[in-house]
């Protein structure tokens, strides 16, 4: 009977141990820390964590859950901050970054901000901190920017500050030509959107077919563009292969038809099923770090990435794509991003996604009311 | 992608095809059973493949065409080169070669290499991503970053999903925008690939 019992027994007290290994262990706060230079803009004011880790094969798993506050130390009022977050450059999934855009934070008022997320690193690690947080960008209200922007933050920002300026004026003029009433509704239609928007899934992979779409024959499509007149950069031509609810190494050929040189352009893609539903897929940015695509010239901006789209659990079987100009970086550090008129023109206001702006002040309208939102834009 | 409690998509498909392993197909028949979501994922995978067995058929093109062209212009070649060795036999009177049907066994042999051939090279077998490739996709509670069993996350606790706005770029990147609700702050995360 025990010889046939010990081993069963054995089994389990093993797996449970196993367990007990895997259970998450509280990280220190000694063994975060947080880098801010000697002249950044922004100084500690307080950090308190409540993070863990876990053994997960020969990797470490963090679960980190910080909260910071942050305060203003330059005579100028911030509006975006980006912070790098980092438990080992070298493993997949040890860093990840967090931005704050539409930000208003006057000299020497407070940010509070929280970092939640899971990161990986090699169990065995020879000393040193187990996270480091890094400040990698700043944007003050000028359009300057301090940090060492190794995220590329200074463009992410100030097309975020753009955009939040250009929408803070969209409502601006809508309550003063309209009233009250008609900015209430603009917001109702904008949570409406947001909603909406939210029913398509995209994971994103490098290369490849997954199993559940590698049976379907798969075939190139062109993509049809929407131009804006005022934009720098012109789509010419362009296409993706598609299979199924995948699409996959799309392809589009741009050219500058400004009289600036540009080093980045990004573009919006959208998708639509058989029932001519359409979604916003994804952007299809440059990927040459050192582009630099002078006046009258054309470039194709590539990626080898497959999309793979589904929307209520259920595949999206791609029938059209459709692409625009979404940003534009001009070699000067100068941005492009399309006018409200634009959006609402080609009628990409119900598909896009809204700015951090939009739904900073949607937000404000849900949980606070319309007087709260007049009050809000008052403020700029 | 995997969601909580739920057989992933693969799962999800291989069992709409009938091609799980029979615990597995056992485990998630259990699971659909009782899962409306669950079973509607299939139904639509089901009725992807309906397009399937257009595929199975083996369409008309050139290289079938070219592959049986071949074997008709063989076989008349084979005849015509028995009637000619038939002429000769009765005018020269040689014996009969040895391994008479060596050359017909060549050539049925040829034109199957031709139709394997044309097989491949018709219908090519697609690159598939393997279950180690990284993905990044969205899950209930953020975005998460997945290669195999292991992989990351960046979380949005206390936020509703249909209050966090999605941002996919085609560079391999995944970003999540979304409003705290304990500072009221726009914060965007962002996952990358690679």
């Amino acid at each position: 009977m025990w010889s046939k019992t010990f081993p069963l027994a054995a089994a389990v007290a093993m797996l449970g141990a196993g367990t007990i290994v895997a259970q998450n262990q509280p990280i220190p706060q000694s063994a975060i820390k947080i880098n801010l230079a000697g002249d950044s803009p922004l100084a500690l004011l307080s950090f308190a964590s409540d993070s863990g880790s876990a053994a997960r094969g020969a990797a470490l798993a963090l679960d980190l859950h910080m909260s910071l506050t942050l305060r203003n130390t330059t005579p100028n009022r911030i509006h975006g901050v980006t912070l790098r977050v980092v438990a080992q450059e070298a493993t997949l999934g040890g860093k990840a970054s967090v931005t704050y855009p539409s930000l208003n934070v006057g000299p020497g008022e407070a940010l509070p901000v929280r970092i939640d997320m899971q990161l990986l690193r090699p169990s065995q690690f020879s000393g040193g901190p187990l996270v480091q947080v890094d400040l990698d960008g700043v944007l003050f209200d000028n359009l300057a920017f301090y940090g060492p922007d190794r995220l590329n933050s200074r463009r992410t920002l100030t097309a975020c500050d753009l955009e939040a300026r250009r929408d803070r004026e969209h409502f601006k003029r809508v309550l003063a030509q309209n009233g009250v009433e008609a900015l209430a509704r603009e917001m109702r239609d904008s949570l409406s959107r947001q909603a909406e928007a939210g029913q398509m899934t995209v994971a994103v992979s490098r290369a490849g077919r997954s199993v559940t779409s590698a049976a379907i024959p798969e075939h190139s499509a062109e993509f049809a563009f929407l131009q804006f007149p005022d934009s720098p950069i012109e789509p010419v031509k362009g296409s993706a292969l598609l299979a199924g609810n995948e699409a996959r190494s799309p392809q589009i050929e741009v050219k500058n038809r400004g009289n600036r040189a540009v080093k980045y352009v990004e573009m919006g893609w959208i998708v639509s099923d058989s029932a001519n539903r359409q979604y916003m897929a994804g952007s299809l940015p440059s990927a040459d770090r050192d582009m630099s695509l002078a006046p009258g010239k054309t470039t194709s901006l590539l990626q080898d990435t497959t999309l793979n789209f589904t929307a209520k659990g259920r595949p999206v079987p791609v029938q059209r794509m459709i692409g625009f100009v979404n940003q534009v970086e001009f070699a000067d550090g100068k941005i492009w991003v399309p006018n409200r008129e634009s959006l609402s023109n080609a009628l990409l206001l119900k598909v896009l996604p809204p700015s951090a702006e939009e739904q900073r002040l949607s937000d404000i309208y849900r949980k606070r009311g319309v007087d709260a939102l007049v009050a809000e834009l008052n403020k700029y | 992608m995997k969601r909580k409690g739920h057989p992933d998509s693969s799962a999800l498909a291989l069992h709409a095809g009938g091609d799980l392993g029979w615990i597995a197909a056992w485990k998630t028949s259990r699971h659909v059973a009782g899962c409306d979501e669950c079973r509607e994922e299939i139904a639509a995978y089901q009725g992807m493949r309906e397009s399937l067995p257009a595929l199975n058929e083996l369409p008309n093109l050139p290289w079938n065409r070219m592959a049986e062209e071949m074997r008709a212009n063989i076989r008349l070649g084979l005849s015509a080169g028995e009637c000619v060795r038939e002429a000769e036999q009765e005018e020269v009177e040689r014996p009969v070669p040895l391994f008479a049907g060596f050359r017909a066994a060549l050539a049925t042999a040829v034109v199957a290499a031709l139709l394997v051939a044309g097989l491949i090279l018709e219908r090519p077998t697609p690159s598939i991503m393997s279950a180690s490739v990284p993905v990044v996709q969205v899950t209930g509670d953020g975005v998460e970053r997945r290669a195999g069993d292991q992989g990351f996350a960046l979380m949005h606790e206390g936020v509703e999903v249909k209050n966090v706005t999605y941002s996919v770029g085609a560079q391999g990147t995944m970003g999540a925008s979304f409003v705290d609700p304990q500072n009221n702050l726009v914060t965007m995360t962002k996952v990358y690939v690679e």
